[in-house]
């Protein structure tokens, strides 16, 4: 997956403040940690959060208007070995996944040997699940991740319980930060590939540890799932 | 003008040989069905202007070729022809009025080896064409069995367009006549006012409604400039069958607007009437055409 030249990862929520951009911005990082090229596209055309962390690599697109669908899923076929994160906006949620089926882009993707990976973010509420199901009765093929941000939306101790019921095969689980760390996180001007090369001195040596302990094991799941991905699609080891 | 003799209509083929036929390749079972069936004419035409005549006449002959029926069409717009723009190999421009013209297209009905004609009527000439179809004989040979014939009315949203309903009636009694409504435009035919609606629409018996969907105006204007048929669009080719590099969001949206008129002809059985031996054809694939004889 995120070192896999070339996959479309579509990171989403049908619900606000699910940490969808945060997922879509950490995976950027990766990737850019990774030296591996990508690009990202930010749905909310009101207030692009995830395109303001990288303001050169992300482009913004309404997918209600048909420029912005172009804009979007032409470049999403293109086949230049380039890594792409779609950050779905909740309240385009539907709109999206309209779009999706109504030119067939799933179809399309796979005649081109792009296979688009869900990021679904779960929740608590039935809604969630339901959508989840939803997408999974629609492209059955399609690979689902559900991911638990435990800072955005905490399922308390009945997660695994919750996350079962998501019909993915993967988790990615980004954990809680602590609330004197999460602040800095909101910085744009802040790069978390950088950071993890090259942890800024301005920064007080607490808070880049606990930054550290938190970026780190989310880019370790990356890359499993990364390693996964490929013994899956491998010839030889299955 | 001048007609031959109208033969009786060929018997169609026994059991064993539809069996065999069910056998042969889709190229080869569109010829021997062409060779078996009763000719057919499909007029496609309005009184009113501006109302999607030839985007019908152009998802008709889509259709069509999707389903391996080899068509050949006439544009009746004299002597410019929008349909000969998209379709120039299948389609020739006629003028109606004329006698010479009447002639190649109802004297070839039975000899020539395309048996469908789909002809697209230029705007304001639906009952002029009718006129003309009735004053040759044609209707009478319909009447008789001889010919499949098949009338698509495309509706306007004006109450004049409406009337033309109860005018056209006369015409055709025998054909299998369809109300078209073209959605293409954002038209709405009363649908909201059924006092208005029942009035014109309950004036004349049927064969049925066809509802064709809105395409998006982006989509439908690139299809314009690429002057192509719409499954050519789709397969992302120029005329030539080179590649195109149309975007995959407008080919998209062309696909399953094409689907879903593909949807509404099924639902009223078009094939059937035209050419019931033909091989059917599945829904346009993403990225495909399903009319591999149009890419050249």
């Amino acid at each position: 997956m995120a070192g896999r030249s070339g996959d479309v990862f579509i990171v989403c929520s049908c619900s606000a403040r699910a940490g969808v951009s945060t997922t879509a911005r950490l995976l950027t990082d990766y990737r850019l940690f990774s030296r591996s090229p990508v690009v990202g596209f930010d749905t909310d055309p009101h207030e692009p959060r995830y395109g303001a962390f990288f303001p050169d690599l992300v482009t913004t697109v309404d997918v209600g208007d048909i420029k912005g669908q172009i804009a979007l899923f032409d470049s999403l076929l293109a086949r230049d070995g380039t890594t792409k994160i779609v950050d779905v906006w909740h309240r385009g949620f539907q709109r999206f996944f309209a779009t999706v089926q109504e030119i067939g882009f799933v179809e399309e993707g796979r005649r081109n040997g792009i296979e688009p990976i869900l990021l679904f973010h779960a929740d608590a509420s039935e809604a969630a699940l339901a959508s989840a199901q939803s997408l999974n009765a629609t492209w059955p093929e399609l690979p689902m991740v559900v991911v638990h941000n435990e800072g955005a939306r905490p399922l308390g101790p009945k997660a695994s319980d919750i996350l079962r019921r998501y019909p993915a095969k993967h988790k990615f689980v980004v954990s809680a930060l602590p609330g004197a760390v999460v602040n800095i996180l909101d910085d744009p001007s802040l790069s978390l590939w950088r950071f993890l090369q090259a942890p800024p001195t301005n920064i007080s040596i607490v808070v880049r540890a606990a930054l550290k302990s938190w970026i780190v094991p989310i880019f370790t799941q990356f890359k499993s799932f990364e390693l996964r991905r490929d013994l899956e699609s491998s010839d030889y080891l299955r | 003008m001048t007609r031959k003799p109208l033969r009786d209509p060929r018997n169609l083929s026994s059991n064993k040989a539809e069996e065999a036929r069910e056998q042969l390749a889709p190229q080869h079972a569109a010829q021997e069905t062409g060779r078996n069936m009763k000719p057919s004419v499909i007029v496609i035409g309005a009184d009113k202007g501006g109302v999607g005549k030839t985007t019908i006449a152009r998802a008709v002959l889509d259709y069509l070729a999707n389903n391996n029926v080899i068509t050949r069409a006439f544009d009746t717009e004299h002597p410019r022809g929008t349909l000969h723009r998209f379709h120039p190999e299948e389609t020739e421009i006629v003028d109606l009025t004329s006698t010479a013209d009447q002639m190649k297209i109802i004297d070839t009905l039975e000899t020539a080896q395309i048996k469908v004609s789909v002809i697209d009527v230029r705007a304001g000439g639906l009952s002029i064409a009718l006129q003309a179809l009735h004053d040759m004989g044609f209707l009478e040979a319909v009447k008789e069995g001889e010919f499949n014939f098949v009338v698509f009315h495309v509706l306007g949203s004006s109450i004049s367009s409406l009337e033309e309903i109860e005018e056209i009636a006369p015409y055709v009694e025998d054909a299998q006549y369809f109300l078209v409504k073209n959605h293409v435009n954002d038209t709405t035919f009363f649908e909201w006012d059924p006092v208005t609606h029942r009035k014109y629409f309950e004036k004349v018996q049927t064969a049925g409604e066809l509802t064709i969907p809105k395409l998006n105006e982006i989509a439908y204007e690139q299809v314009e400039i690429a002057g192509t048929p719409f499954s050519t669009f789709v397969a992302d080719k120029t005329a030539e069958g080179d590649h195109a590099g149309h975007s995959f969001v407008l080919r998209g949206y062309v696909r399953t607007w094409q689907n879903k008129i593909a949807e509404e002809f099924d639902r009223v059985g078009l094939l059937g009437l035209v050419a019931p031996l033909a091989p059917r054809a599945p829904a346009v694939a993403p990225g495909r055409s399903g009319k591999a004889g149009r890419e050249r």
